[in-house]
């Protein structure tokens, strides 16, 4: 499991726009693996670190973008608990980077591989402090 | 643990070639549980759901895996294929091998295929059946306005065979008080006379909703009326409430009266002008006339409309100068950009400025200085008419309206879409609305288009008199519910309730049909109460599970 990127894709906005990248043949990194949740609001910490107990490289939560929660407020509880992860991580001792939240239109596949792009070389950097 | 799973590969038509099948099959094959994995080449097309279905029925799996292309695309179509063939439509899981793996990486992702499929598999195991039922549903439908979105959606509804109840505050329908001939191509006056005489639609004026209650499908709404109060219950709701314009003119800077004559120096709106235009009484011509508009209110398109055809109108017709300042001609309306080219060939003059012009009044003479952008420096136009521009703003009373219905307004006090490029027409809540510009900065045109959207999306929710739902998909667990409201509170489209169930307790209930399965409220509980299925934490776990292990 060392290595790969958990990415939980929520079916409005993330994973419509991973679909749209691969519809134009755009490339990222073969890391990554998506797990498609109704909302990104449902994704819950004990999700995230369960993936990192496994030994993933990082974990991504992509919802909508500000103010545009297919849920209305689904991304904003999303970043809460990315940042409470943050800080169940740093008392662990363990890099708080290696779990982010971003935000995504369907309709931007570029955006969603320089996502993909930008966690690969976050989970690299991390990897070389240790 | 004695499931049996039967796994599909999809190959779409020879469109992967990154993946190698033969490797992916045979590994597939040694996992526990499952039964089968047959290689398909077309599994979407009528073949390949007839090769399924057969399958099935050969060799009894009780879940399925499709792994292929995105489930954005075919998952209900595979759903329906379960159930052809005996199986619960729920019992099914896909693993996107194209869209998300061998279509964005180079070289070869059979690795990457097998763990996505493993992911699948894991999951579908946890699965369980949903049973369906049909929900009775009303096929009444509430239309809030008088206006022409109101109007033409009330007769639209009413074509279809729905009875309508169109309620509006104004005295009667299309309150702008003068009755318009042509507004926009359509006859407003026909299309009013014909909801007034209709007999599936009902007309309430002078009217105003004070209270709802209930969900898709049955909302019971209180109406006052001159001090009567009634109630009506309906399928549907939807929101034609329309806007208001202002002037945002500096004080001291008054429009022209109703009836004061033109020849001295006038400040007046666009729908004076088009009065003016429209009459066939010859009136003593403006020699210049300038508009301003695009400063205060980006948002523009009507009034951009407006401007250039009363532009060209007043060249035509009365061949004086003309004048426009503005930001900018947004002319992303249909036929506007024709409407933009015809003017300026007829020789209005576009003038594009940065800043809000400074209007001053004297000598019988409208000044109004601005900075051209393309000059470089200040000009002045001095004219005999100016049409002011506009501020439109939601129509007084849609803050009311919003809390009573639990529909959220915008940051300029509009309507919300729920998705602006998916679903604009609907609201968060299911079962309400909402058309025309009372979601904001529409052009006729785009109302049109509303208008038919909500007609095709009313009709199919509450025309067939059922809706099929799919039972307690979510579902708070009663054993674990303290009933402490966090999810009723959470829940963003309003549809969870506390309710009694029998052994006394209150607990959570979730409404199959309003519940929008966004799965917030299963995060939220803090006693861990409500589960998803489908998305369940053991099945989502289930899925982290199988990664790396190659």
């Amino acid at each position: 499991m060392n290595g790969r990127i958990i990415a939980f894709c929520c079916e409005h906005s993330a994973y419509p726009a991973a679909d749209l990248a691969g519809r134009l043949r755009l490339s990222y990194s073969g890391d990554v693996r998506i797990i498609r949740v109704p909302c990104a609001g449902q994704v819950d910490v004990i999700h995230m670190l369960k993936a990192l107990e496994k030994g993933a490289g990082a974990v991504l939560v992509v919802g909508c973008e500000d103010g545009a929660c297919h849920h209305i407020t689904g991304n904003t509880r999303a970043e809460e608990r990315v940042r409470h992860c943050h800080t169940l991580l740093d008392e662990a001792r363990i890099a708080g980077d290696r779990v982010a939240m971003y935000n995504i239109s369907p309709n931007a596949p570029h955006r969603f591989v320089r996502v993909a792009d930008e966690m690969v070389k976050t989970m690299e950097q991390t990897r070389e402090a240790r | 643990m004695n499931e049996r799973i039967g796994v599909f590969l999809c190959n779409c038509g020879g469109g992967m070639k990154n993946i190698d099948f033969d490797t992916l099959g045979a590994k597939l094959g040694h996992v526990p549980g499952v039964t089968f994995v047959e290689p398909m080449s077309n599994l979407c097309l009528a073949e390949g759901r007839d090769r399924m279905i057969s399958r099935i029925g050969e060799d009894n799996p009780d879940r399925v895996v499709v792994a292929g292309c995105s489930p954005e695309f075919q998952e209900r179509l595979f759903r329906r294929a379960l159930h052809e063939a005996g199986l619960n439509g729920q019992l099914l899981s896909m693993a996107n091998i194209r869209e998300q793996c061998s279509w964005v990486h180079d070289g070869d992702v059979t690795a990457k295929a097998v763990e996505l499929v493993k992911m699948a598999v894991n999951r579908v195991r946890l699965l369980q059946p949903l049973e369906k039922e049909e929900l009775p549903v009303r096929r009444e439908v509430l239309v809030v306005g008088g206006g022409f979105s109101a109007i033409g959606a009330a007769l639209e509804l009413s074509r279809i065979g729905l009875p309508v109840t169109v309620v509006t505050r104004e005295v009667s329908l299309d309150g702008s008080g003068e009755p318009q001939e042509d507004f926009h191509g359509c006859d407003i006056n026909a299309m009013r006379s014909a909801v007034e005489t209709d007999p599936g639609i009902s007309v309430l004026t002078s009217a105003r909703v004070v209270a709802t209650r209930g969900e898709v499908g049955d909302f019971t709404v209180a109406i006052t009326r001159e001090g009567d109060e009634t109630c009506g219950r309906y399928g549907a709701i939807v929101l034609a409430t329309g806007y208001e314009t202002g002037t945002c003119l500096a004080p001291g800077l008054n429009s022209r009266a109703e009836n004061e004559p033109i020849g001295e120096a006038s400040i007046v709106s666009q729908e004076q002008l088009s009065q003016m235009l429209r009459s066939p009484i010859t009136v003593s011509r403006p020699g210049t006339i300038a508009f301003v508009f695009d400063f205060c209110d980006e948002n523009s398109r009507f009034p951009t409309l407006a401007t250039l055809s009363n532009a060209l109108a007043a060249r035509e017709k009365w061949e004086s100068e003309v004048y426009v300042l503005c930001k900018d001609v947004k002319v992303d309306s249909e036929g506007a950009e024709h409407l933009y080219r015809e003017a300026r060939e007829c020789g209005v003059v576009f003038l594009k400025c940065e800043d809000v012009p400074r209007i001053t009044r004297a000598n019988g003479r409208v000044t109004i200085e601005a900075r051209d952008v393309y000059l470089g420096e200040e000009t002045a136009v001095s004219c005999d008419l100016l049409v002011a521009e506009e501020l439109r703003s939601p129509a007084g009373g849609t803050q009311t309206l919003s809390s009573l219905l639990g529909v959220r307004l915008d940051s300029r006090g509009f309507y919300q879409d729920e998705n602006v490029h998916l679903y604009p027409v609907s609201s968060e809540k299911k079962g309400v609305f909402t058309i025309g510009e009372c979601r904001g900065d529409l052009d006729v045109g785009r109302v049109l288009t509303d208008i038919s959207s909500v007609v095709m999306s009313v009709c199919q929710l509450v025309s067939p008199g059922k809706i099929e739902a799919e039972l307690e998909r979510v579902h708070a667990d009663p054993q674990k519910c303290v009933a402490c409201l966090t999810c009723v509170r959470v829940c963003p489209h309003g549809a969870i309730r506390l309710s009694r169930v029998e052994n006394g307790k209150e607990i959570a209930v979730i409404s199959d049909l309003a519940c929008d399965a966004c799965g917030v409220c299963a995060a939220i509980c803090p006693a861990k109460a409500i589960q998803f299925e489908g998305y369940r934490d053991d099945q989502i776990l289930a899925q982290i599970e199988a990664i790396g292990e190659a």
